[in-house]
């Protein structure tokens, strides 16, 4: 197995990873969506709401806030001494406490106070209710561990996708230069530069075959390598995209391990 | 109500970057243009933002309890 980083930019993480099979690419990219721990607003203690938001909704948009895990620091509360009553190891608490006073006012994630300074929104600036004059919320949240297969708040990235390697091949001797492939690829994978046509970029194909489908000699033909896959994995801000393909990894070796104790004592 | 905090389709937080979106298309920018730099490349993520009506102001010009506690304390 190898694995090449093509692009990484912030909260996105593209790689190239070769020598497996799809079912292995499949079981990492579902551990990614589901298994990988982060957190996320689970409880909230409504103390004043006199916004035009019912309790309800605006729970529901705390609970959707990414928010930054050390993960280190925290205990998943099903494993924790607690017995999942909720202490400080594994709940971490934020207070929001906003009025508006002479005029309107939006109220932003990064007004979220922390009680643990690691612990806060990935992102400061997600509007979550306006107040008009006068309106005032009171509110206490409780933050815990969590996967994706419990609540999809919890999924560390917003999207994990695959696909194959594509190969695009030209035979030069079949194609007349009609240019109608440069045309019609979405993903402007063909360059025609005087007689000569050429491939750029093949990465970017979507495997589409639109090429095939317009060329008329039939010269050109689409591949793609049966055990190389591309993944494309985004952030939501909860965890560096490298930390959650790492945690993936060790949770899936885990994983095998103990369908392999287990077979074993059949 | 006012601008889903994510994408329903895909998860993306897309709320951050409502604001933003608003302000340059009310300037005259092209709003795929926007919508490319705000790093917003899927169409699920996309018409998250381009179908969204802000009516939570609607609802506010209602509200009674508000108000009147501001009068209270006057
Ligand atoms: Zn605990
Ligand atoms: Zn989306």
């Amino acid at each position: 197995m190898e694995v090449t980083i093509i692009y990484m930019k912030d909260d996105v993480c593209h790689f190239l990873i070769e020598g497996v099979d799809v079912a292995f690419a499949n079981a990492l990219r579902r551990t990614m969506l589901t298994r990988v721990p982060s957190m996320a607003i689970d409880e909230v203690l409504i103390l004043e709401n006199t916004s035009v938001m019912y309790d309800e909704m605006l729970a529901h948009r705390l609970g959707l806030i990414p928010l930054v895990t050390p993960l280190e620091d925290y205990n998943h509360p099903d494993e924790c001494d607690c017995e999942g009553k909720g202490c400080s190891l594994c709940q971490c608490t934020l207070t929001l406490e906003v009025e508006a006073e002479g005029e309107e006012k939006l109220v932003y994630s990064g007004d979220l106070m922390s009680q643990d300074p690691k612990v806060v929104p990935a992102s400061d600036k997600i509007p979550l209710v306006k107040l008009a004059p006068g309106q005032r919320i009171i509110i206490e949240a409780y933050a815990r561990l969590g996967t994706g297969r419990e609540n999809a708040k919890f999924q560390p990235v917003s999207t994990v996708a695959y696909k194959y390697v594509p190969v695009v091949s030209i035979d030069t001797k079949a194609c007349d230069r009609c240019g109608v492939c440069v045309e019609i690829c979405p993903k402007k994978i063909f360059r025609l530069e005087g007689d000569v046509l050429s491939t750029q970029n093949t990465l970017e194909c979507s495997l589409c075959e639109l090429c095939v489908k317009e060329c008329e000699p039939n010269a050109i033909t689409i591949d793609s390598k049966p055990d190389s896959f591309l993944f494309k994995v985004e952030s939501t801000g909860a965890l560096e995209p490298t930390v959650i393909i790492e945690k993936a990894l060790d949770i899936l070796k885990e994983r095998i391990r103990i369908a392999l104790d287990f077979a074993n004592l059949l | 109500m006012i601008i889903p905090v994510r994408c329903f389709t895909c998860g993306k937080v897309v709320a951050d970057k409502y604001e933003e979106f608003r302000r340059q298309v009310r300037q005259g920018a092209d709003p795929a243009e926007v919508l490319d730099n705000l790093g917003l490349h899927r169409y699920c993520c996309r018409r998250m933002l381009l179908a969204h009506i802000d009516i939570i102001d609607s609802f506010m010009a209602f509200a009674t309890i508000g108000a009147e506690e501001a009068k209270q304390s006057e």
